[in-house]
């Protein structure tokens, strides 16, 4: 059964419609991740399913009841917010208790479950401190174990690392990473970090301008997004896209001035509706890389000159910025490479994986 | 270098030239009031025959003590006294009431808006900007009719009317400043509307609330006009009483009685403001730091 059915909700104010039909159904246990730029409605999205807004038409189901019309108590939920949001006149032990004891929960039972969530965040010794005193990361905690205190059937998760520094933000992804595996819970994360989404998430929502682009999970998201915005948004640096001709069904030709050059394509059904027109073609930095001598032999590998403008070393690998036509493409390279600025060198394209996508309706052939 | 201690000389002819100023403009202030505590230290000959600057020869409190507990106003002779009661009697409900109406709707202008609650708020705030004298006969007829005229009930309920507009600005735009968020969070925890006014945004509020009791108590205790026409003769608050003491006269005019009774008056509104003054300031320029 469905722990969260989302079905055909609309939200509007006034004439702004800032979710425009959004349709989801997630199961015990799942991690789900919204993503998007901001204003693309996934707060709101998040905030109707809290409660915290009302949804102008459709549907939210919790546990398969019907609660698009109950208050944000009845939901049985949980959210940690991205101020984290903690009573600031209570207690760190107040702050994880209160829920409980609104929800008539005896004293002793409380207790029990605040010192649990406290061991398993290793929050025991800030007990009896005050929000004020503690450092983001364990205001971050806190958050959390109000959260699990109440063992609630859905979390909700706003941009809980926003706030965080970079290497805090990395410590805590795992760590929320672990507590899902370990307690089985059930997540919907807002997030606008396409790292945090790709880390995180079971299956990745991708929302645009208040509708549901593509429900996938990540590696489907990497490897097929359904139009060029997915593929532009989740990735870093993002996917290339040159404008190409499709040949045949395994060959596409790219002008580069008076020049043709010509590309090699794994094999896929789809492309029968294009041959002769124009595409675009969507190839990852990764895909492009320094010669490799065990890929030599293999049917969609093209090696290419081509002049570099800019190098980036990255340690584990560098990005290169290649002129390709008059279009710029981001390559990443092996750190031995040797590569001389301004100089041509030698790009090897690995077309396997390669997308194309309809130049007029930017979606994925 | 010559230049330089040139420089130097100027600004400190400047610097002095500023304290004097600011010396004189505070004696200047303060000059009323010395005025007030000398002569009340005086009799009444002294007074007569002596200049109003002058230190008294012989300092007593006899006017004092007759100021608090024998002169008469209008027909009774028992000092102010008797007033300083009545005058707590309104105040400290009417502080109370209006101080916690104001929490509330604040509370619900900031937190739980509703459609159209900013017109609601636009409508209240004409609260702070009409004088008093316009609606002293239509709330003479509303006190009638609820029964409340010539009642300190019917006091009490005039000053909370016309102090929620101010109290009600005070919090709204203290609460303002809350992170909604923190409404959000205990919502979700299974709060409810009062139960998160007590246990969340209340405990919040300390320094807005020592400003509007400031202001309030302020408000209420100096008021003359509401005191003198809806309180009846049972209820006259201190206020009242001064003017009475101060327009009854057998014989020779007591000035320094009338400046001891009118010291004694202020005498709360003073305290408050030493002792209390300084969270004042801290109260109203509370919200204006952001994340302070």
């Amino acid at each position: 059964m469905a722990a969260l059915t989302i079905e055909n909700v609309r939200k509007s104010y006034g004439s702004t419609e800032v979710l425009k039909g959004i349709d989801i159904a997630i199961d015990k246990g799942e991690f789900l991740v919204l993503i998007g730029p901001s204003g693309c409605g996934k707060s709101t999205m998040m905030n109707s399913i809290a409660g915290l807004e009302s949804v102008t038409d459709g549907r939210i189901l919790i546990g398969g009841k019907d609660v698009t019309h109950a208050n944000p108590k009845d939901r049985d939920i949980a959210m940690v917010f991205q101020s984290y949001a903690l009573y600031p006149n209570m207690t760190v032990r107040g702050n994880i208790s209160f829920g409980l004891e609104v929800r008539k929960m005896p004293k002793a039972e409380r207790e029990i479950q605040v010192d649990k969530v406290a061991k398993l965040l290793q929050i025991e010794h800030l007990l009896e401190r005050k929000p004020a005193q503690l450092s983001g990361g364990q205001r971050q905690r806190v958050a959390m174990g109000r959260a699990l205190a109440r063992e609630p059937k859905i979390y909700l998760f706003d941009e809980p690392l926003s706030n965080l520094d970079a290497k805090l933000r990395v410590e805590m992804r795992a760590e929320i990473k672990k507590l899902h595996q370990r307690l089985g819970t059930t997540i919907v994360y807002v997030t606008h970090d396409q790292v945090e989404a790709m880390t995180l998430a079971d299956r990745i929502a991708v929302m645009q301008d208040g509708l549901l682009l593509q429900l996938a999970t990540p590696q489907q998201i990497y490897d097929q997004p359904v139009n060029i915005f997915v593929a532009g948004f989740m990735g870093s640096p993002p996917m290339n896209f040159i404008k190409a001709t499709l040949e045949s069904e395994s060959m596409l030709t790219i002008e580069m001035g008076d020049q043709k050059i010509q590309l090699p394509l794994a094999h896929n059904a789809n492309f029968n509706a294009y041959l002769g027109k124009p595409v675009i073609l969507g190839i990852r930095p990764e895909m492009i890389t320094e010669p490799l001598e065990h890929k030599r032999s293999l049917a969609c590998v093209k090696t290419l000159k081509l002049p570099t403008i800019l190098t980036e070393a990255m340690g584990a690998d560098t990005m290169v910025l290649a002129q390709f036509g008059n279009k710029e493409l981001n390559c990443r390279v092996n750190p031995s490479y040797k590569i001389e600025l301004g100089k041509e060198c030698e790009f090897m394209f690995d077309m396997s994986k390669a997308v194309l996508f309809d130049p007029q309706t930017e979606l994925l052939i | 270098m010559t230049n330089f201690q040139h420089r130097s000389l100027l600004q400190h002819i400047a610097r002095f030239a500023l304290y004097a100023v600011l010396l004189i403009m505070a004696l200047l202030y303060l000059l009323p009031l010395v005025v007030m505590v000398l002569n009340s230290l005086k009799d009444v000959e002294e007074i007569r025959t002596g200049s109003l600057l002058a230190l008294p020869q012989d300092p007593s409190f006899a006017a004092w003590s007759k100021a608090w507990g024998s002169a008469c106003t209008g027909s009774t002779c028992e000092g102010i006294a008797p007033f300083f009661s009545n005058s707590f009697k309104i105040v400290v409900p009417a502080v109370i009431i209006s101080t916690l109406l104001g929490a509330l709707n604040g509370y619900v202008l900031s937190m739980w808006r509703f459609k159209g609650s900013e017109l609601f708020f636009g409508f209240l705030l004409f609260g702070c900007f009409i004088p008093f004298q316009v609606i002293l006969i239509p709330m003479a007829m509303t006190l009638g009719w609820l029964g409340l005229a010539s009642s300190a009930s019917g006091l009490i309920l005039v000053h909370v009317i016309y102090g929620m507009a101010f109290t009600t600005l005070f919090f709204r735009n203290y609460y303002i400043g809350l992170p909604r968020e923190l409404i959000s969070a205990a919502k979700i925890d299974g709060a409810g509307f009062f139960l998160i006014f007590w246990r969340i945004v209340l405990p919040l509020s300390p320094p807005i609330i020592v400003v509007t009791v400031i202001w309030q108590f302020t408000q209420i205790w100096n008021d003359f006009l509401f005191g003198v026409v809806f309180s009846g003769v049972d209820n006259l608050p201190v206020t009242v009483a001064l003017n009475n003491l101060v327009n009854t006269s057998f014989g020779g005019k007591e000035y320094n009685v009338d400046m001891a009774a009118a010291l004694l008056a202020a005498m709360p509104t003073i305290l408050v403001y030493i002792f209390a003054g300084k969270y004042f300031v801290r109260g109203l320029s509370a919200g204006a730091v952001k994340g302070a």
